[in-house]
This record gives structure tokens, sequence and C-alpha cells, in this order.
């Protein structure tokens, strides 16, 4: 079984916790095992949201993701990258791994969005779906479903 | 029993922090303006038993002398910090060995 890692940041963007059981919902039913590593306060935030653990059921601190983490433990990473510190683990998971990766990129201030895609261009050959998103994750959901079909075909 | 960063930060008070909840371009162009030796290192490689995060190739510092390195120390709510603490002489040649001496290393 292929096997994803949706990584999260800091969960102080509302669109992040829904597209991420949105994510896990999509790989699960491309047949993907997915695990999802995040901050404890990000990962209180999908408890609550799935409490029974109907979309998420694999969940793992992302310190102690990134301490295990080696190459080939992974078939695909979907990153959350909406600041500074999540370009920074994005790309360094991206560099660990070495495998197809997505970058979901959304941030309210078009010239952050930017630095933020320029730095993963730079860096990474990861794939890019971004959007000026903060409340509403319908775009970013759009987007990251094109990029989820090209990823197939 | 091996050196850990994390604990060594939560429990010494020798360090400086000499930025903090910055960018990492910033933090690194603090290391490059702050260290009078530095070296560059992949992504994901683990200093003093943890992994560092940020852009490769990632900045460290290097100040002999002082016995002391320069790295950018990131959490993902926090951004990241620079923080400037002791080591011992064995552990500045075993950091210095992770070196990929170039300037546009790419992963």
């Amino acid at each position: 079984m292929k096997k994803a890692l949706v990584l999260l940041g800091c969960p102080e963007a509302p669109s992040q916790t829904p597209m991420a059981v949105y994510s896990v919902y999509k790989l699960t039913s491309l047949g993907y095992q997915v695990t999802v590593a995040s901050t404890p306060s990000a990962l209180k935030l999908l408890e609550v949201s799935d409490p029974e653990e109907f979309y998420v059921k694999n969940k793992i601190d992302i310190e102690s993701c990134l301490e295990n983490l080696e190459e080939g433990s992974f078939d695909l990473l979907v990153g959350f990258v909406h600041k500074d510190a999540a370009v920074s683990y994005f790309v360094t998971f991206y560099s660990i791994l070495n495998t197809t990766s997505i970058a979901v990129v959304f941030e309210r201030d078009p010239e952050l969005l930017e630095n933020y895609i320029e730095s993963i261009e730079e860096s990474t050959d990861a794939t890019i779906v971004s959007a000026r998103a903060y409340h509403n994750p319908t775009p970013l959901r759009v987007k990251f479903d094109r990029a989820l079909k090209k990823l197939e075909d | 029993m091996t050196f850990c960063l994390d604990t060594y930060l939560r429990e010494s008070e020798n360090y400086e922090i000499l930025i903090t909840r910055a960018g990492f371009k910033e933090c690194k162009q603090l290391i490059e303006k702050h260290a009078p030796e530095t070296i560059h290192v992949k992504a994901g490689e683990k200093i003093l038993g943890v992994r560092i995060i940020g852009i490769p190739p990632i900045t460290i510092g290097i100040d002999e002398n002082k016995g002391t390195i320069t790295l950018p120390y990131t959490k993902p709510c926090y951004g990241t910090s620079v923080v400037e603490l002791p080591v011992d002489k064995e552990e500045i040649v075993n950091i210095r060995s992770l070196d990929i001496k170039s300037e546009t290393h790419r992963i």
C-alpha cells in the first residue's frame, strides 16, 4: 500500500484543518495509507473535527516524525504552508524523503504568498498548489483536486 | 549520553538567542554576519542530536576562539530563532565534517 504523509503547520489559519481532513479523505480514497504529522495544537483541532477517527486514523507529533524520518518512509508528501516556518519544515521533510511532493501554500498577503512559493520553487521540485486563502478553503480544495488528478494520470 | 539540543535549551541558560520569531532568510543573514566562520549543511542534517530545519544550504556559524556554534532553530508556530551555544572542540570538528562546501547546493 502506498503511504502518504500530510504535514501540518501552525493551526492559526482556519483553512488548514478542513483542508487537512479533506486531503486525508482524498488520499485514502486514492489508496494511500495516510499519516498526519502536526504540532499538538493542530492535532487538537483534528481530534475535535474527526472525533471517531473516521478520516484521520494515523497521527504523529511533527518533531517525533522528523526525528525518525528517512528516505523512502513515504511515497507522497503533502505539506501545508502558510508561515515562514512551514516553508522550512516542508523543504526539510522534502529533502529527507526525496519523494513526490505537493506543497499547499496559502496566505492572505499576496507578497508573503509569493515569497513562500518562490522559496519552495527554489529548493524543491514539488508541485505547488497555492491560493490567497485564509478562512475559505474552497480555492485550495479545487486546486488540490486538480494536482491529485494530475498526479494520478 | 549524547548531547541533545532540545534538552540543552530547556535545561541550561548557557546560550544566547540572537534573534527570535524571525524568517529563515533573515536568520541566515544574521549567522553569516555574526560568525567568523560558516559552513553549510543539508536540510534535516543532525547537529547536536536534532535535525536542522530550513532551506538548504543551511548556514551554521562557528567561532573557534569562543568555542561556540550559531545555528537556526525553527518551531512551527514561533518561526526561526538564531541560537549561539558553547560546544566542545570535538563537536566543532564533527560539525565541520558536515559542510557541503557549496553555496548553491540543491537537494
